[in-house]
């Protein structure tokens, strides 16, 4: 990592924490999920957090873009962007640098949710291969949706339209995994190879992979997924901001 | 220092600058004049890297503003039309950001730090914020992060626009200190401010140089006529009108 994308994720991340949004966002989300989890945990009574786990891409399509809007919208509405690219980075380097302070928020959200499987660890003696493995796919997760509301962010001039364009695209990204949309979608058609439910499941969604990794199961075709996502959408993020400007 | 050959920028059908030809060289102050919509602020948007002309080439320190922006920005100060600056920054850790992405090891971001401080009055705003900072104070602010890597071009638009008159004659003397290391181009709306200041005065109108002349020329032309600068300009201004209703 050069120097400048350090220096703009750390500028990035004291910004995100001098106004109210962000750490509101984080501390609301902690409290949300914790009891809604812990409730659940209490009435299943098993020490294991699939339901946690499975309850998170949809979740993290509202909570991602919530820290990911205000990233470019907001220095195109102030106009402090013309600034930040008076210095010497590159859009690469902008890009990177709010990605990696919006991972960071993300990271802080998961840390925050910690007392959970510690709580079940405490309680019982749950597996923890499938809690790691777990977290790391929403960590990965986490990355996809951090570089789909930089590019909404990028996108856009105003933060709200970030934000509902950024939560929008991840829902709809997450919905694609689900059985029942699946199933819809395919209905569509009657060759099944031709099922667009299944198709669009395989190349779009982000849940078979999540699904993976909450059974422990750490394929390469789903660490590739995220990560070509996520380059994806962060390449866009920064073509968009070029564009911009000639 | 400072070359721009034949650009025009254009944004769809409306031409903002067109086929401007000039040059600045270190040691000199250039002082941009010109009406609103004159594109004095897209062409210092061009010098910036912020937008890219659409026909013709520019250069800065020797680099070209498209090919080479990165290292365009190494050698540039550049203070925006709006002055926009990152509000919930405290004024120091603003300085610091500025200083340290343009690479300055601690010790000379120390030195610039002080130097700056000292130069723009700011020692009483270090630890606020610069939302809570007033608009001569921010402007101020602006100037300070534009100096802070001491570079070799400094490009101002409308510099002393929030200023007190104080605070503007100080800001003369300033510059014309600065200025013997520097090229220095900046735009502003008032002739008896840009003649006090610069060795040479460029009109813009409509996008296109309609004068480009030393300030002591300019003044003694404007004398031989029984004008004053002003009126010069202003004859200047009106035959590019005329010639462009004539087009």
């Amino acid at each position: 990592m050069n120097r400048r994308i350090g220096l703009i994720a750390e500028r990035e991340w004291k910004a995100a924490f001098d106004s109210a949004i962000a750490p509101v966002t984080l501390i609301v989300s902690v409290l949300f999920v914790g009891t809604a989890f812990m409730n659940g945990f209490f009435l299943d009574g098993r020490a294991e957090m699939t339901s946690f786990f499975q309850a998170m891409p949809l979740f993290f399509a509202v909570l991602v873009p919530a820290l990911t809007m205000r990233l470019f919208a907001e220095e195109k509405k102030t106009r402090t962007i013309e600034l930040l690219f008076s210095l010497p980075i590159t859009t690469r380097d902008a890009v990177l640098g709010k990605f990696l302070a919006s991972l960071g928020l993300l990271v802080v959200f998961l840390l925050g949710t910690l007392p959970i499987p510690i709580l079940l660890g405490w309680l019982g003696t749950p597996d923890w291969g499938p809690i790691v493995s777990g977290y790391l796919g929403l960590l990965l997760l986490g990355a996809e949706f951090c570089a789909l509301g930089l590019l909404f962010s990028a996108l856009a001039r105003d933060q709200i339209v970030a934000f509902v364009g950024a939560a929008v695209a991840g829902a709809m990204l997450v919905l694609l995994g689900d059985a029942r949309v699946k199933s819809v979608l395919d209905g569509l058609v009657d060759d099944p190879f031709w099922a667009p439910g299944t198709w669009l499941e395989r190349l779009l969604s982000p849940l078979p992979h999540t699904d993976a990794f909450v059974r422990g199961d750490l394929a390469l075709g789903s660490l590739l997924h995220f990560g070509l996502f996520a380059a994806f959408f962060l390449w866009a993020a920064s073509s968009a901001l070029a564009a911009e400007r000639t | 220092m400072i070359e721009l050959f034949d650009v025009t920028k254009a944004y769809g059908d409306q031409v903002a600058v067109r086929n401007v030809s000039l040059r600045v060289d270190k040691g000199e102050v250039v002082g941009f004049l010109g009406p609103n919509g004159a594109g004095k602020s897209t062409l210092l948007k061009m010098l910036s890297t912020w937008h890219a002309p659409t026909s013709g080439r520019i250069q800065v320190a020797g680099f070209d503003t498209q090919t080479k922006a990165l290292q365009v920005r190494q050698h540039i100060g550049y203070l925006a039309e709006h002055n926009a600056l990152w509000e919930t920054m405290r004024v120091a850790a603003f300085l610091d950001f500025v200083g340290r992405i343009h690479g300055l090891d601690k010790a000379r971001l120390a030195e610039r730090r002080q130097w700056v401080v000292e130069r723009c009055e700011l020692s009483a705003v270090l630890s606020k914020r610069i939302a809570e900072c007033s608009k001569g104070f921010r402007q101020r602010i602006g100037v300070a992060a534009a100096l802070i890597h001491d570079p070799d071009v400094l490009i101002l638009d409308e510099p002393t626009h929030g200023l007190d008159p104080l605070q503007v004659v100080a800001f003369r003397d300033f510059i014309r200190e600065i200025a013997a290391k520097k090229a220095v181009l900046f735009s502003s709306h008032i002739l008896s401010e840009v003649a006090a200041i610069s060795d040479r005065i460029l009109v813009m109108h409509h996008g296109e140089l309609v004068l480009d002349g030393a300030t002591r020329e300019l003044n003694a032309q404007a004398h031989a006529k029984g004008q004053d600068l002003e009126a010069l300009v202003l004859e200047r201004v009106r035959l590019h009108q005329r010639t462009e209703v004539a087009r």
